[in-house]
């Protein structure tokens, strides 16, 4: 807890501290041994890189394998951004004395040893022994290869894919705040559309869709539907919950301190709901996630979900290893915005939860 | 911008009562029964008695948060019907927002009556008055007990009202950020004088900051007594006169020395 300093002058000296000194001096002085220890282990990732490539340049190949260096070029880039970042810290280290870079990067290095020690051990398990069943199961020099070779037309599934989520997801956003923080806020709505909420809800997303592909025209807006009711649904109940969750002190305050009914809403219920509606918003990403392709599988006739049906039933298992990986990339990139943007609004929440 | 002027008031509670339904059980509650009082400007007024006797629930009747079952309240002959800023309300718990700064916080009375622009610097103002204009882009969760209260205090003195309506404000503090501000209320109101009415479990609190202490009766909630203190500010706790108020307002209260 901070205390008031009234004079100040007990704070004065020890005020012109940096943060950076104060973690200094607050931290525990390391041992040479472990000083050593740290520099072997950020090297470690290097060592795990090289073995990579030795193991993928060394051992024969137990089927053809075309085009070989797109993976060789792949591991030296992953090797080299890694020198790259480790010489960056080691050079702030002992240029400008902060050993944070150089931290970073230590706390890191056990993982990427293991990312790189996977990449190997998998490579050995399909393409230089065929263990796993090939082509069930392609090398990671091929589903590379397949990806850049088809790269248009993931790209162009991969937008579809994107476009229909989207608009999907954010009507059901829209619609979803809209209800629930009328809901959270009226008990005379809540009447009325709790009972729907109750009825609906239960009901898997993915369930309409063979309902909506017999009813619907387009698959494109059958799409669409599906994605906003699942987004609806989940955005309704967590800002209804929030909403009607605010403490009933907040709403006496603002009225004393002057807030009309509608500032109530907007200034002060909204804002307290924030956290809900964000986990809310969240939870409605991923079931937008699951509802494009499981769409996509059955019934629209492009985006992502399609494409690996589609490069099944051409026994492209190179491609829809490829599509498999780009959906990972898409979503990590979404949630990882989604954690931006729900950092950012929350942080005066920093310190509050944890 | 210039000081408001001082509006004189006079506040008025005509037959007042307000029952309340119980919660769970059948029946009802006297929070309040019968209550005629009146206060002006200028004065310091303290409700004391035991948990039941209807002061918190007088406030919040004062604020214009709860109607009255019966009777009526006016402020200069005007029927008190809602909450207005004009009644500046400080609770026990400081309430501030946690999602704005404490800047933020302070001008929110402000920015709702779309009065912020052009008084900014009235905010600076209340912020140098609680002395914690370093703290202006701090959330609520980094302030400590003492100056969120501080804060709340301040968020609701922007308004410059002219009845300040204090429950049980210093309740939640420790021993001695209490005592500092229940001088540091004390000079605000002698700065400006309008009317303080106050809410406490604290006999000493009470007599060292109010020019009158009403005592409270539990079940149904009504006046025992209203009395005058007539010393001189600042106070000596440990004054002859202190302590025999102290010991009047006790023995009503049921806790004087036994015999």
């Amino acid at each position: 807890m901070k205390t008031i300093s009234k004079g100040g002058a007990a704070g004065t000296a020890q005020a012109n501290l940096t943060r950076q000194q104060l973690e200094e001096l607050e931290e525990r002085q390391k041992t040479p041994f472990q000083k050593v220890l740290d520099l072997l282990i950020s090297l470690l990732p290097l060592v795990a890189g090289l073995a990579a490539v030795l193991e993928y340049r060394l051992l024969p190949d137990s089927f053809s394998n075309p085009v070989p260096n797109t993976y060789l070029w792949f591991l030296l880039v992953c090797i080299g951004l890694y020198a790259v970042r480790l010489l960056y810290g080691l050079a702030v280290l002992a240029l400008k004395q902060d050993k944070r870079p150089f931290q970073k990067t230590r706390f890191r290095a056990p993982l990427y040893t293991a990312l790189f020690l996977l990449l190997a051990g998998y490579d050995y398990l399909t393409l230089k022994t065929g263990i796993l069943t090939q082509p069930l199961v392609p090398c990671v020099n091929s589903i590379m290869n397949a990806a850049w070779g088809d790269r248009v037309m993931l790209l162009t599934s991969a937008l579809h894919t994107l476009r229909l989520m989207f608009i999907g997801y954010f009507i059901g956003v829209a619609l979803g705040l809209v209800t629930g923080i009328t809901c959270g806020y009226s008990k005379r709505v809540r009447y009325w559309v709790d009972p729907i909420i109750k009825f609906l809800g239960p009901i898997p997303t993915s369930t309409w869709i063979p309902i909506i592909m017999v009813v619907s025209g387009s698959l494109f807006g059958g799409a669409i539907f599906i994605i906003a009711l699942g987004s609806w649904f989940a955005v309704t109940v967590a800002s209804m919950t929030g909403v009607s969750n605010v403490d009933k002190d907040y709403f006496e305050a603002a009225k004393t301190l002057g807030a009309s009914e509608r500032q109530l809403v907007f200034r002060v219920a909204i804002p307290h709901a924030m956290p809900n509606i964000l986990q809310g918003m969240t939870q409605a990403l991923s079931t937008a996630c699951t509802a494009i392709m499981v769409a996509e599988m059955m019934g629209v006739k492009a985006g992502l979900g399609w494409y690996i049906t589609w490069a099944k039933s051409w026994a492209s298992y190179d491609k829809m290893f490829a599509a498999l990986f780009v959906i990972c990339m898409i979503f990590t990139v979404v949630t990882r915005i989604m954690n931006m943007v729900k950092k950012h609004v929350l942080r005066w929440q920093a310190g509050v939860v944890k | 911008m210039a000081e408001k002027t001082e509006n004189a008031v006079e506040l008025k509670l005509d037959g007042v009562s307000k029952i309340f339904a119980k919660v769970e059980k059948e029946g009802i509650t006297h929070a309040l029964k019968q209550v005629d009082l009146t206060m002006k400007s200028g004065e310091f007024v303290s409700l004391v008695g035991a948990s039941g006797c209807g002061k918190s629930t007088m406030l919040r009747l004062i604020a214009g948060l709860i109607p009255p079952t019966t009777g009526k309240l006016t402020v200069n002959d005007k029927e008190i019907t809602q909450p207005d800023p004009e009644r500046g309300m400080v609770f026990q718990r400081p309430t501030l927002f946690p999602w704005l700064t404490m800047e933020k916080n302070i001008s929110f009375s402000l920015r709702m009556q779309g009065k912020y622009q052009g008084n900014e610097e009235r905010v600076q103002r209340m912020m140098r008055m609680i002395g914690l204009e370093e703290f202006k882009d701090d959330y609520p969760s980094q302030l400590s007990g003492g100056m969120a209260q501080r804060v709340a205090l301040a968020r609701s003195l922007i308004n410059q009202p002219n009845i300040l309506l204090l429950d049980e404000p210093l309740g939640a503090l420790d021993a001695f950020t209490r005592m500092n501000m229940q001088d540091e209320i004390l000079s605000m109101w002698r700065a400006r004088k309008q009317l303080a009415v106050m809410v406490t479990h604290d006999v000493d609190e009470a007599i060292y900051m109010s020019s009158r202490v009403i005592v409270m009766e539990a079940a149904p909630g009504r006046v025992k007594a209203d009395i005058p203190i007539e010393l001189e500010y600042p106070r000596n706790r440990s004054s002859s006169a202190f302590v025999e108020y102290r010991n009047q307002i006790l023995e009503m209260l049921n806790y004087g020395a036994k015999e």
